[in-house]
């Protein structure tokens, strides 16, 4: 009597550990995925502050640097009354694209369309590649193609493809220096490419704020649904 | 005749050169620089001018100051200096004391006239023009459409006149065109000073011409280092090249062909007084060079005043001035935004 009192006792026991598991495995999962969203938010807190550390330097030495152009170059060709107020497009314009964060949330992304290009922090030599044809279109100067012979290839070759992207982008930034003079200093131009770096990572911190912000709503949402639990 | 300037110089020169050198005496030493570079705001280096001879153009400018607000106060007093000094001067000193002006008056012409491209107001690119470089008809030259027209309106009444011959096209202006005729008026110039200078003899030539020929070489890299990358062919960047100095005409030829900073070093390596200069610079780096440039300058300018009864004083204090009010102006900078730590990159001592 008594060893079968054990044997249900031990039967039961054994059920009401294995329910017990069964109620603690979604728990844990839900425990797993409240901290990874926790290290995101804090990954995206993380990067957001060291970009705006380096924003700040690259605005410093853009400043300096500016300075220094006018200091070699002379106040009357280094001034604001020199920039042109005539009617012209924007060489950099600013993309917004909504973007669907694990099938439910929108969250905004922010491309810079620098000198014609797109960037958004990430662009690869392919993306600049696929970028050519319509650089091509917009700038209205026909890219050089191979002609001849027939195992010459007439497709821009991979290593050609990112000098010509440079090549037209260098001859839009001096062309946008150019209210300066032809014949800048080398820390004008140092200065406009420390402006421009300012203007990619201010983009990446939109993003990166976007992100942040996204995975904040993601902890606030788990930390209601552990309340709801509880 | 060189040798002899003590009998006559005196007569007509001698007061002048007793105020230049008084002026000279005014500039600021090593330790006036050194309290500049410690101040932690704009109104600390307008206290420290205040007790120099700056003080009456700072003392009631109001703050809050701005780094413009002490270049433009700091260059009256010069200009106050150079119109006393004018007014006083007879022939040939006073033609010489005009012929220190017509850099800025380049200046001025070029800025009116880009201003004018870029569809700016013309009374706000007046204000930004250089004082010593301003003469009466300036504002017309909004009026030009191109070259033929800005020496048929303006400048031909004016002393740039002799120096537009070179550049008379009926091309419409555009930056390129403004460039170039920038660097062949300014070429024409110092060509046009250098002569004047070898016509007075004596010691004034003796000096000036070194001190022309170091202008123009300094001009020659300027223009190879900063035309490299650009749409201005190698014909173009050597006709912008003066006909004298240390580097024509061998070294322009060299120059003309360089594609980097590197083979700009390796033709003025050759050179001995720059040999000196381009030794301190380290492979690829060009911001010093401006720096070791304004050094070598000074020192040539500062040397100048060993010598008596000569017009060169002149010429050199003026460029010394311009040194302190650019030295001002890079100190005010780092202190404006806080970059104390890169004070000393740019700053000149003179003393």
């Amino acid at each position: 009597m008594e060893e079968e009192k054990k044997e249900i006792d031990f039967e039961i026991g054994m059920k009401q550990n294995q329910e017990l598991k069964l109620e603690e495995e979604p728990q844990q999962q839900q425990k797993q995925v409240g901290d990874e969203h926790v290290l995101r938010f804090l990954d995206s807190v993380d990067n957001y502050l060291t970009l705006f550390e380096s924003l700040s330097c690259t605005l410093r030495q853009g400043w300096l640097e500016l300075v220094s152009a006018r200091h070699s170059m002379g106040a009357s060709r280094v001034n604001s009354s020199l920039l042109d107020l005539k009617v012209h497009s924007a060489s950099t314009s600013l993309q917004v694209t909504p973007d669907i964060v694990d099938s439910m949330e929108e969250q905004p992304h922010f491309i810079l369309r620098k000198w014609g290009s797109l960037y958004d922090g990430k662009c690869s030599y392919e993306d600049q590649n696929s970028k050519v044809d319509g650089l091509q279109g917009k700038s209205g100067s026909p890219l050089p193609r191979h002609r001849g012979k027939p195992q010459l290839s007439e497709e821009i070759s991979p290593k050609q493809a990112p000098l010509m992207v440079d090549d037209q982008v260098q001859k839009k930034r001096s062309r946008s220096l150019s209210v300066f003079g032809t014949l800048v200093s080398p820390q004008l131009r140092a200065a406009q490419l420390s402006f421009e770096t300012a203007l990619e990572t201010l983009v990446e911190i939109a993003n990166m704020r976007s992100t942040m912000l996204s995975t904040f709503n993601g902890v606030h949402k788990e930390l209601g649904v552990a309340k709801e639990i509880r | 005749m060189y040798g002899f300037e003590a009998l006559t110089f005196n007569i007509h020169g001698g007061y002048l050169e007793a105020i230049v050198r008084g002026h000279r005496s005014g500039l600021l030493t090593a330790a006036d620089y050194n309290n500049l570079c410690q101040c932690e705001t704009l109104d600390d280096i307008k206290m420290h001018l205040t007790a120099t001879e700056y003080g009456p153009y700072l003392q009631n400018e109001p703050s809050p100051l701005h780094t413009t607000t002490i270049v433009e106060k700091c260059t009256l007093k010069l200009v106050d200096e150079y119109k006393h000094m004018l007014c006083q001067a007879t022939e040939p000193l006073s033609i010489f004391l005009e012929y220190c002006t017509y850099g800025h008056m380049i200046d001025n012409v070029v800025l009116i006239v880009t201003g004018t491209l870029h569809e700016r107001d013309v009374q706000e690119l007046l204000e930004k023009c250089h004082p010593l470089g301003m003469f009466d008809s300036i504002a017309t030259l909004a009026v030009a459409q191109n070259m033929r027209e800005l020496y048929r309106l303006v400048l031909v009444d004016t002393p740039l006149a002799p120096y537009f011959s070179e550049c008379i096209t009926s091309e419409d202006l555009d930056d390129m065109n403004i460039e170039i005729m920038r660097n062949t008026l300014y070429k024409a110039y110092l060509e046009d000073f250098y002569r004047f200078c070898q016509k007075l003899g004596g010691a004034t030539a003796e000096i000036m011409s070194d001190l022309l020929a170091f202008e123009a070489d300094r001009r020659a890299v300027n223009i190879t280092i900063n035309s490299i990358g650009t749409e201005l062919t190698r014909d173009d960047r050597r006709k912008l090249y003066s006909n004298f100095g240390l580097l024509y005409p061998y070294g322009h030829e060299e120059l003309a062909v360089c594609e980097d900073l590197d083979q700009v070093r390796g033709v003025m390596e050759k050179y001995p007084p720059y040999q000196s200069i381009f030794s301190r610079l380290s492979y690829g780096e060009s911001q010093l060079l401006d720096k070791a440039f304004y050094e070598e300058e000074v020192k040539r300018l500062c040397l100048s005043f060993e010598q008596q009864f000569h017009y060169a004083v002149f010429f050199a204090y003026m460029r010394l001035r311009e040194q302190e009010i650019r030295n001002l102006m890079w100190i005010s900078e780092c202190v404006a935004q806080n970059q104390k730590s890169r004070v000393h990159d740019s700053v000149v001592f003179i003393f």
